[in-house]
């Protein structure tokens, strides 16, 4: 048995009278891939939002590394080897690629407000910027370092705010959506580029995606959710062929429905 | 290892050249006091300048580099005028000044540089106080809660139960002033003139610090707070803190800039610290351009000598060539200012500087005279 990194326990989350969540459980082991897929609306995001902080569960529990995260502000959560992207890109627009990745090392930082305005950090600020152009280095970004963040072409923002994260230095990376907005090739190499980090930086994956052939390429097991509640998870292959995920994505008949 | 010179920030010749340039700003300050009349209205422009490029710049910490809409700059300039005035008044002043209430309580004198710093720290704790409920509040909420705050403040500070320390509604006076630092000789004669070099270089040297700040990592998580919260959070950036240190730091520089407007008035009383103070200190920032530390400089001595200086002649009866210029009268140089700062708000959005700085003017100009040379090849 491989560690468990990640564990969700009957997680729900009510808006009002809407149930974005219902009763959701998840379990992500040490160095795995794991994608949550469903239709537009089912969830997804809301569920990522629950584990990285941003909304706290109606009911239920967020379980990291075997401590209850239930109700942690997502700065703690961060610390605690969380990072993660954005569905519709969230970079600082007032800075450079090189300060984007630097301030995501602000949380890592033994500095006080004192010793950092009186330079007393020097060597931790100079280890810092070398460290953010390693990963620049390594995410082939370095070339780009002092351009505007939002001056970047698309896919090399979905890039950057990888990048970005993987700044936090996290155990586990959840991305919303990276494919989203990008080409068949694009997308065909970010496949490449998730797996190449997750090996490099030694990390466990959590992903939302729309794109199958991302998703069914990459991804070491599924969930799929509708309506906030899970109806199916397995490899692949298990969950490609599974009649209700196929009813949820193409829509079935009332009469017919799923026997 | 190449990589850690290469990743150590660069100080380049345009960061250099600013530092000159500043240097060169100073010398030439101390130069002119010595030999232009002190009555000169030029020194009057400098040393309210610098007042209010200090309180500026702390402003702009607050609004422009960390996006909290604050309002209660003169508030806590106020804290910090009376905190400078009521520990710095001579012993032998004390019962003059304080004639309604026998001498006041404090009966002791600080030196001014302590009080000063003891101004700002005192602002600083009330930003303290106040932020914690109100730094929960977003943009224009926040922005009625400080400016309420101010108005508390002043009212609080005339409050004829607080008589004995702060003089109830009546000016603190007697403390020392900007002219108390001109060298004197034996016979009272001005030797050496520095009462406005010094308000220079303490507006100089906390705007020094301020900037040290701002490109500090905590400089850069309050610009990342600044561009996008949810993202900062996610980053790992607390916000909370966060945004009660820029407060609290932007408080504590109101709070200094405070002292140094009580030691250009020669006097401090409550009334006077009114919201119309932190309007004239918000136009100067977005005049200068918010999130430009060289904007709010340039525009604070501007926006002084232009209401003290330039346009005073607006203000009286004007006679060219036995032809008596019509509308100037008393109080018209105010309409023409509004309309001069309508003008830079509907023209200049970004103001004179936009978010740059002394050494992003001269990067550019250095890279524009590189192109024109290899043009000219």
């Amino acid at each position: 048995m491989s560690e468990n990194v990640l564990h969700i326990d009957h997680l729900t989350m009510r808006f009002g009278g809407v149930v974005a969540v219902n009763d959701l459980s998840m379990d992500i082991n040490k160095g795995e891939i794991v994608a949550l897929i469903g239709p537009n609306g089912a969830g997804k995001t809301t569920a990522f939002n629950m584990v990285t902080g941003v909304y706290t569960p109606t009911e239920g529990k967020v379980i990291l590394d075997g401590q209850d995260v239930t109700g942690k502000r997502p700065d703690e959560i961060t610390k605690l080897g969380v990072a993660r992207t954005f569905q519709n890109i969230r970079l600082f627009s007032s800075m450079t690629v090189f300060d984007n990745v630097l301030t995501a090392r602000h949380l890592r930082r033994t500095s006080n407000f004192l010793t950092a305005t009186f330079r007393l950090n020097a060597a931790e600020e100079r280890k810092m910027r070398a460290e953010t152009e390693a990963l620049l280095k390594e995410v082939d970004l370095y070339d780009l370092k002092d351009e505007m963040a939002t001056s970047l072409p698309y896919g090399k923002q979905r890039l950057l705010e990888i990048a970005r994260a993987l700044s936090t230095q996290p155990k586990l990376l959840l991305l919303d959506e990276p494919a989203a907005g990008m080409n068949p090739q694009e997308t065909e190499e970010l496949g490449v580029f998730i797996r190449q980090i997750k090996d490099k930086f030694n990390l466990t994956v959590f992903l939302i995606e729309h794109h199958m052939n991302l998703v069914m390429g990459i991804s070491d097991r599924i969930y799929v959710i509708d309506f906030g509640k899970q109806i199916a998870q397995g490899t692949p292959a298990e969950v490609q062929d599974n009649p209700a995920v196929i009813a949820a994505y193409l829509g079935v008949d009332e009469e017919e429905g799923v026997q | 290892m190449s990589n850690s010179i290469s990743s150590r920030k660069k100080i380049d010749s345009a960061t250099i050249i600013s530092a000159v340039i500043v240097a060169c700003i100073y010398v030439a300050v101390f130069v002119a006091e010595q030999f232009v009349p002190a009555t000169s209205m030029l020194f009057t422009v400098l040393k309210k300048g610098a007042t209010y490029a200090l309180v500026a710049v702390s402003m702009n910490l607050c609004n422009g580099f960390t996006g909290i809409f604050s309002l209660g700059q003169a508030g806590f300039m106020l804290i910090g005028a009376y905190v400078y005035g009521i520990f710095t008044i001579p012993q032998a002043a004390r019962m003059d000044v304080y004639q309604y209430y026998n001498g006041g309580l404090v009966q002791f004198t600080l030196p001014w540089f302590v009080a000063m710093i003891l101004g700002g720290l005192a602002a600083a704790f009330f930003a303290f106080l106040i932020g914690m409920p109100v730094l929960r509040l977003k943009s224009d909420y926040l922005a009625i809660a400080t400016l309420g705050f101010a108005e508390i403040i002043r009212a609080l500070f005339q409050w004829d139960k607080l008589g004995p320390v702060t003089n109830g509604s009546n000016m603190l006076r007697l403390f020392p002033a900007f002219n108390d630092f001109n060298i004197k000789g034996a016979n009272g004669q001005v030797t050496v003139y520095l009462s406005t070099l010094v308000p220079l270089l303490i507006a100089g040297v906390c705007i020094g610090i301020i900037i040290l700040l701002i490109n500090s990592t905590f400089g850069r998580a309050l610009k990342a707070i600044r561009d996008d919260e949810i993202a900062a959070e996610a980053m790992g950036i607390r916000l909370a803190s966060h945004k009660r240190l820029a407060f609290c730091i932007s408080s504590f520089f109101a709070g200094v800039g405070g002292a140094m407007l009580a030691m250009y008035q020669t006097t401090v009383q409550a009334k006077s610290f009114t919201t119309a103070m932190t309007y004239e200190i918000l136009l100067i920032v977005v005049i200068g351009g918010i999130g430009s530390v060289t904007g709010s400089c340039i525009s604070s001595f501007l926006f002084v000598a232009a209401s003290e200086w330039w346009l005073r002649f607006l203000d009286q009866k004007q006679v060219i060539g036995g032809f008596e210029v019509p509308l100037l009268r008393n109080g018209f140089r105010l309409v023409v200012f509004s309309i001069i700062i309508m003008i830079v708000v509907l023209f200049f959005r970004q103001g004179i500087m936009g978010t740059r700085e002394l050494p992003d003017l001269i990067r550019g100009w250095q890279r524009k005279g590189k192109g024109k040379e290899a043009h000219g090849k």
